[in-house]
């Protein structure tokens, strides 16, 4: 996937099977790259209307025609200029790795600004087709356009498309076909930027055609004029050509024509080549109409309203994720400790296993994993609303507002979108961090995401609150999150002042219009994001589940659990944990299973206080019986959970009575803990560190260990600080009962 | 008269990227910030920073101290 050698071509070697052809998609940024290819190729890369979802190129293989298609969607860019990661990866894609034809996916509603960058992309001199996106918007505003007139003024072929209704799909493959077929016949204009520059750059050529010819196979040559003269810096330390081997006379005519900067001078060239072409070819009503958009963000940006909008809408999808999908985990509960455990128990007692294997399966198998499923609905629910949220475009909004306060941690509005995503699992936020431009913000960010109170922590709080706090649950659980972020916030202030001292990044974005997702787009966006904890749920944890049941049950033969390796470790840790309430063998055992991934911190406790086999066995049932029994408490838990949603908006409080009893587990724990140490221990599992998976996320965005390493040590330290305050600080006001 | 004196509904007309160096100045140029192009503040964020203007027929967002260094003339 990412060779390094261009697959133009000599690579058409391996005879039998026809080479691919390679088309690269390339757009500004939150044109619908992404939407177009899943259409296409039936592919499920990530979309959302916001700018920078893509932030790595993603590639896609499908058949047209006959002809197999290769599609490499590139992270959007304004420009190919190399000030951002995205523009840099979009352009050594474009120039190193050469492909057969670029699809330039164009806003249709926003086009002179799309058109500044198709204009730098066929300075690339590789055939380009352009996909006239978002034509419905553009058509419901009363757009027209002349396409004829856009291609033969470009040179290029001009299809509309509407990625999100899937029309236009094939004409644009059939397009694409045709191009590539003749590619020679293809070649985009080129346009003319104004004699003084193209003079120059007839110079320019000169001078290198005689000097270092070389360069000529490496790259376009239109192209390496151009950025050369407008004093592009990577590109010149790249091909290693000094400062002063460029003849000086040709920047000092331009430079007294123009000014000093060259940049700007090419920036408007090619400005006004678009514009020039947006006027010829884009007709519009000329009437100032007030649009849905606007009148929303009238609203939700009010300079009074904007905050309380923003923490109600984040508070309602906290509210709605818990009310909805709570029915459902106890559903799961159910089913996994009763009818589930007791027929594996039935069945391996049929072809006469031995103990032990029955108690790994059900102690160590099904409950494992079982304790980690009845998240599964939490989890959804919760990447549910964050895809929504990053679908209809609220999320730009939220950086919008909350720019001003992520400024004072030193960070970017555009923080606040890792940020958030790591509420849902702190690993996909890392990865986030790549649309930040500067190096020091992604540090900055990924630093304070393990803060954001994952989905992987909430079962842990789901089963403390359900103990101890059944009166409000959403209140506490709502106050754990809430002093994640005030800690993000303080250490965000403290990194600026000591690490990261100097320079604060800028912030230069665009707010897209709202749009309404699709409902099947939502569901598949969902499940893409969920489906890595189920994955993560269904092996890693399984296999850490079984390793935890040994670890309880060996040295061979253990009588008590705290005699186990495990309990031994535990023991030895309690001292340390003693000041914050919870200095027992078995929590403590349990955060120590807890580093390679929080959920299993449930896990354990629940292999550890798992009551002996046997004393939960139901009076025998058949199997018919058991099977109904699940299908009608499902019935039952579809319909407590829409109650649910009524009495959120406090219609009336319709839910039904909380079920009693939900397992030995809380029995046990309501013994062990008080509701103070309770509370302390959450807080100790909020904040201590991150798990593995986001260790190795770290390492991967910033190639050393060095800023995990800075992680651990300063969240560790407030672990302990932070449970130790409320621990001792609850008991010194006497609540400590 | 820069771009941050600007009050919402108010339009103007570019007249110089100033101040603004390096990648800054490449990036609002990218986006279309250029001198003679007309713009219209939206919208100042709640907690004051930062502005919302139109460009360019499309909403763009930046922080005051970005936009202190771009130079206007209001129309009126
Ligand atoms: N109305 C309409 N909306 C579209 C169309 N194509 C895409 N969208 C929406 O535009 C938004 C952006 O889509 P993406 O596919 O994520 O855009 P992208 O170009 O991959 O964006 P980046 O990865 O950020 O560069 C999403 O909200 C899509 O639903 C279309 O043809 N019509
Ligand atoms: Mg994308």
């Amino acid at each position: 996937m990412t060779e390094q050698t261009p697959h133009t071509a000599n690579d058409a070697v391996s005879s039998a099977a026809p080479r691919p052809l390679v088309v690269a998609v390339a757009g500004n940024p939150n044109v619908g790259k992404s939407t177009l290819i899943n259409a296409i190729a039936g592919t499920r890369l990530q979309v959302g209307n916001w700018p920078g979802v893509t932030v790595e190129k993603k590639e896609a293989l499908f058949e047209h025609n006959g002809r197999k298609i290769r599609l490499v969607d590139l992270p959007g860019t304004y420009s190919l200029s190399p000030y951002t990661q995205e523009e840099i990866i979009a352009r050594d894609y474009l120039v190193k790795l050469r492909p057969d034809l670029i699809v330039n996916v164009v806003d249709a509603t926003n086009l002179e600004r799309n058109l500044y960058l198709t204009v730098q992309l066929m300075e690339l001199g590789i055939p380009v087709v352009m996909a006239l996106n978002i034509y419905d918007e553009a058509e419901a505003k009363g757009y027209r356009f002349n396409l004829h007139g856009i291609e033969t003024m470009l040179g290029v072929g001009v299809v509309p498309t509407s990625a999100t209704r899937r029309s236009g799909l094939t004409e644009l493959l059939d397009k694409v076909l045709e191009t590539a077929a003749q590619p020679a016949d293809h070649a985009p204009r080129i346009l003319n930027y104004g004699d003084d520059v193209e003079t120059a750059v007839a110079l320019l050529g000169d001078t290198l055609r005689r000097e270092h010819p070389a360069l000529f196979a490496l790259y376009p040559e239109r192209w390496l004029l151009l950025r050369l003269m407008e004093g592009d810096e990577r590109l010149r330390q790249e091909i290693n050509l000094a400062q002063d081997a460029l003849p000086e006379e040709i920047f000092h005519h331009l430079r007294r024509g123009h000014g000093e900067d060259l940049e700007a001078l090419m920036a408007d060239a090619r400005y006004s080549q678009a514009a020039g072409l947006a006027r010829e070819v884009l007709f519009k009503k000329e009437e100032r109409r007030v649009e849905m958009t606007e009148r929303i963000d009238r609203v939700v940006l009010n300079r009074f309203l904007g905050i309380p909008i923003f923490l109600a809408a984040m508070w309602l999808v906290f509210k709605l994720t818990f009310d909805l999908s709570k029915p459902f985990g106890d559903w799961i509960n159910d089913m996994a400790g009763g009818p589930f455990k007791h027929w594996t128990t039935v069945l391996l007692g049929l072809v006469g296993a031995p103990d032990w294997t029955v108690s790994l399966a059900t102690e160590g198998v099904i409950s494992g994993v079982g304790f980690v499923l009845v998240f599964v609905p939490v989890i959804f629910m919760m990447m549910f609303f964050i895809t929504f949220l990053e679908g209809s475009g609220y999320m730009a909004r939220a950086a919008f507002v909350m720019d001003r306060a992520m400024h004072a941690m030193g960070l970017h509005g555009k923080s606040f979108i890792p940020l958030l995503l790591g509420f849902g699992c702190n690993v996909p936020g890392i990865y986030a961090t790549r649309t930040l431009e500067n190096p020091r913000d992604k540090v900055l960010t990924a630093l304070l995401i393990p803060l954001m109170s994952c989905g992987a922590r909430l079962p842990v709080y789901v089963l403390f609150v359900g103990a101890f706090f059944p009166n409000n649950p959403g209140t506490v659980i709502w106050s754990l999150y809430v002093l994640g972020i005030a800690l993000a916030i303080v250490m965000g202030v403290f990194f600026k002042r000591t690490l990261f001292r100097g320079e604060a990044p800028m912030f230069i974005m665009e707010l897209p219009p709202y749009r309404m997702p699709s409902f099947t787009s939502l569901c598949l966006h969902t499940w893409e994001k969920g489906k890595h904890f189920l994955i993560k749920a269904g092996t890693y944890i399984l296999a850490v589940s079984i390793f935890v049941w040994f670890l309880l049950n060996l040295p061979w033969g253990v009588e008590h659990k705290k005699d186990s390796y495990l309990g031994q470790a535990g023991q030895v840790m309690a001292p340390v944990l003693s000041p914050l309430g919870f200095g027992t063998w078995q929590a403590a055992s349990s955060l120590i299973t807890g580093v390679i991934a929080k959920e299993i911190v449930v896990g354990t406790m629940g292999e550890i206080y798992a009551p002996k086999k046997g004393e939960q066995k139901k009076p025998e049932a058949s199997f018919g019986e058991d099977l109904q029994e699940i299908a009608v408490s499902f019935g039952k838990a579809v319909k407590e959970s829409a109650s649910n949603v009524v009495s959120t908006f406090g219609v009336s409080s319709l839910a039904a009575d909380e079920k009693e009893d939900r397992g030995p587990l809380k029995a046990t724990i309501q013994q062990t803990f008080t509701p103070l140490s309770a509370y302390a221990f959450m807080v100790f599992v909020l904040l201590y560190m991150p798990c593995v998976v986001v260790a190795i996320a770290m390492r991967q965005e910033f190639g050393s260990w060095k800023w995990f390493g800075v992680a651990f040590a300063y969240q560790s330290a407030l672990a302990w600080g932070m449970a130790m305050i409320v621990y001792q600080g609850g008991q010194l006001l006497g609540w400590g009962v | 008269m820069h771009l941050a004196m600007m009050k919402p509904g108010q339009q103007g007309k570019i007249v110089h990227i100033g101040t603004a160096v390096g990648p800054i100045k490449r990036r609002l140029m990218d986006m279309g910030v250029l001198a003679g192009e007309p713009v219209r503040v939206e919208k100042v964020a709640p907690l004051g920073d930062p502005i919302e203007v139109t460009i360019k027929g499309y909403n763009l967002s930046l922080r005051k101290k970005e936009a202190e260094g771009i130079e206007v003339e209001v129309t009126p």
